[in-house]
């Protein structure tokens, strides 16, 4: 099964994932009617700056077990067992915000949303882009990702890759740890040349 | 196997949950002096609020008996329990056998003992039917309601009353309400926020007796003063629900005594949530954590021990969150510490700024925190607290409104 699956150090902090996110979960789905619309549609996916002001796209875990659900006082959080999304039944949650107390990411928001019933105030957070997904898409944040650090794949394979990665940078002389962010970029170009068959010098 | 659960809350269910993940044919005996489907305890508040219905209480869309093959047991108190034999008795006589057994029996809240405090119209809170018993006095026509208390509970019937625009009084004996959570600059934000909002509050002060013919209809304080009430909300805490167990049988302090696989002193009888007294990570000591997720956790390790499978717990945490009008308060682990020769505590805003942060160090481990508003990050100092680890991060990095959980990477 594919899940989105980040890679920090890619991240530029642009935020598109944000944005993309919002417009995926507006009623028109449209960037142009979505900024219309109430509630306001918002992001599920947060780009938070780091230490040193790097980009994180910060984003639901899915956690299992899910410290948010066993946490939930009114049982709204459960998990989907086809999909292994953890979800928020919008119409049992009653703002309490226990989840966002047990939540070790810090991913959940409270505001109303076009999921909820009008004018309640709900917890959200990322819903794996079911309703895309349904219709053989793929999650809207990885779509906008064009660094990278936001793919949709399986994670046995993307941990394959990473381990190939690893070891590439193991016997070059790239100095692999504490990248800034620009280098973070120019690692991400240098790898997509890498898979595109053409090595670089530095 | 034969595991008996006394206890339908949250804890029993969780227990139950757990064992027949790991078993789907042990047996599996509930007994519930409660009758109503599994339940959301913290909703009830938001019942007499009127903000939710009571139809939503029940946690379950279907019969989670059947789902989970328990034979539940309701309407029925155990009475006594005989560990040596390994039986419990029911208040009606009936006996039950146990090869396991949970006590998760909860609380029961505390009730105000005075002259005149059999009259009508004077609750406690901690069940659906006193809502409902709440509801129909609200539906008679309240026009001064009391509460008594300022603690968690006390506050919710408060703020639930208020809603229903109902007048409202709340008597603590603290200078400020919710002073078991949190210190004097939050109390203080939090009591200007419930006067604004139309709450009378007097403090230090309590009551003596309550007259009336049927019903009530005023209370007597110690202060000489007299208050004009038609319902009155006592929210003077809990006791955990273990009447029905000898002294000395099993090892209790205020509850159950249990160690890290929650086992009680006797092997094979385990207990979680509000009846058990495990170890408080930030207290580094005993102690009753008597919430919802704390319940909640402790019945599924409890479970999964029972049926045989060794879960340690690392013990529990105190913490608390709720939704004051315009403030955010989320409380946790040693906020506010009676002696505090050992620890740094840090603090920035206030009521000016519409936002409060106070964190509570012992050495470079995070104790206790209290957040006014912009929670949304409070997760992970819990989760700092809760796992002890060393804060290597400046410390003004985890005071930002803008801390995220990037800046712990
Ligand atoms: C109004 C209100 C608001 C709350 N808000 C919050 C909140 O915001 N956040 C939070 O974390 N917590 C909150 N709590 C606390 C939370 O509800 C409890 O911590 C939790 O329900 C404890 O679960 P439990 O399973 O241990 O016990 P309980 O839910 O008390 O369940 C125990 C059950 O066992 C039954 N029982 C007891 N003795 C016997 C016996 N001898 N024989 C048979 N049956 C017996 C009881 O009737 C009860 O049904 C709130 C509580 C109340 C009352
Ligand atoms: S909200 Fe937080 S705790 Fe819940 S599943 Fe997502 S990441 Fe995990
Ligand atoms: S805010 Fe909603 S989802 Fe979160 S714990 Fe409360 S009821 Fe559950």
């Amino acid at each position: 099964m594919k899940q989105v699956i980040v890679n920090p150090e890619k991240c530029v902090g642009c935020m598109q994932c944000m944005l993309a996110c919002a417009v995926a979960h507006a009623k028109s789905e449209s960037l142009f009617a979505a900024v219309q619309e109430t509630p306001k549609p918002r992001p599920r996916v947060h780009v938070g700056a780091g230490l040193f002001n790097q980009g994180f796209p910060n984003r639901c875990r899915h956690c299992d077990p899910a410290p948010c659900q066993l946490a939930c006082l009114t049982g709204a959080i459960f998990r989907d067992a086809a999909t292994h999304t953890v979800f928020i039944n919008p119409d049992r949650c009653i703002n309490c915000a226990s989840c966002a107390m047990a939540c070790p990411y810090g991913v959940l928001r409270f505001h109303e949303d076009t999921a909820a019933p009008p004018g309640k105030t709900v917890a959200v957070k990322c819903d794996n882009c079911d309703a895309r997904v349904a219709r053989g898409k793929i999650p809207a944040c990885v779509e906008v990702c064009k660094t990278g650090a936001l793919i949709y794949d399986e994670m046995g394979h993307a941990l394959d890759q990473k381990t190939r990665q690893v070891a590439r940078t193991m016997s070059s002389d790239a100095a692999a740890q504490g990248l800034p962010d620009t280098v973070a970029l120019y690692n991400t170009l240098k790898q997509a040349t890498v898979k595109a068959g053409t090595a670089i010098r530095r | 196997m034969k595991h008996l659960i006394v206890g339908n809350g949250i804890a029993g269910i969780n227990a139950a949950k757990a064992i027949r993940e790991m078993d789907t044919t042990a047996a599996i005996v509930m007994v519930s002096d409660e009758t109503f489907p599994p339940y959301s305890r913290p909703m009830i508040s938001y019942v007499l609020e009127g903000s939710e219905p009571h139809e939503k209480l029940p946690l379950f869309a279907g019969n989670v008996y059947e789902d989970l093959n328990i034979t539940p047991v309701l309407g029925n108190r155990v009475a006594q329990l005989d560990a040596k034999k390994k039986i419990v008795r029911l208040e009606n006589g009936a006996d039950i056998e146990f090869e396991t057994l949970l006590i998760a029996s909860g609380a029961d809240a505390r009730h105000i003992r005075v002259p005149g405090s059999e009259l009508g119209n004077i609750f406690t809170m901690r069940t659906q039917k006193d809502v409902l018993d709440q509801l129909k006095a609200v539906s008679q026509g309240v026009e001064n309601a009391l509460v008594l208390g300022g603690g968690l509970v006390g506050f919710k019937a408060a703020h639930a009353l208020l809603k229903r625009g109902i007048k409202v009084t709340m008597l603590i004996t603290s200078p400020y309400p919710l002073a078991m959570q949190v210190d004097e600059t939050a109390g203080k934000m939090i009591l200007r926020e419930l006067e604004d909002h139309g709450l009378t509050v007097k403090v230090g002060v309590s009551v003596t007796a309550f007259d009336g013919d049927a019903t009530v209809e005023n209370a007597r304080l110690d202060s000489g003063e007299t208050l004009d009430c038609d319902l009155v909300i006592v929210g003077k805490g809990v006791d955990p629900s273990l009447r029905f167990i000898e002294q000395n049988d099993i090892q209790t302090g205020y509850g159950i005594l249990v160690d890290k696989y929650l086992c009680s002193s006797i092997p094979n009888i385990y207990a979680a949530g509000d009846a058990a007294e495990t170890f408080d990570i930030a207290r580094q000591t005993r102690w009753i954590n008597a919430i919802w997720p704390e319940a909640a956790i402790q019945g599924r390790i409890a479970g999964f021990n029972m049926s045989g499978r060794k879960v340690s717990c690392p013990g529990s945490l105190g913490r608390n969150v709720m939704r004051i009008y315009g403030l955010d308060v989320m409380t946790m682990g040693l906020a506010n510490p009676e002696n505090t020769d050992n620890f740094e505590i840090i603090q920035a805003g206030g009521e000016k700024t519409g936002a409060y942060r106070r964190l509570v160090f012992h050495g470079d481990i995070l104790a206790g925190a209290v957040l006014i508003n912009q929670i949304e990050q409070g997760g992970m100092l819990r989760a700092m607290i809760e796992n002890r680890v060393p804060v290597r991060i400046p410390r003004s990095c985890l005071m930002s409104l803008d801390f995220n959980y990037s800046q712990l990477l």
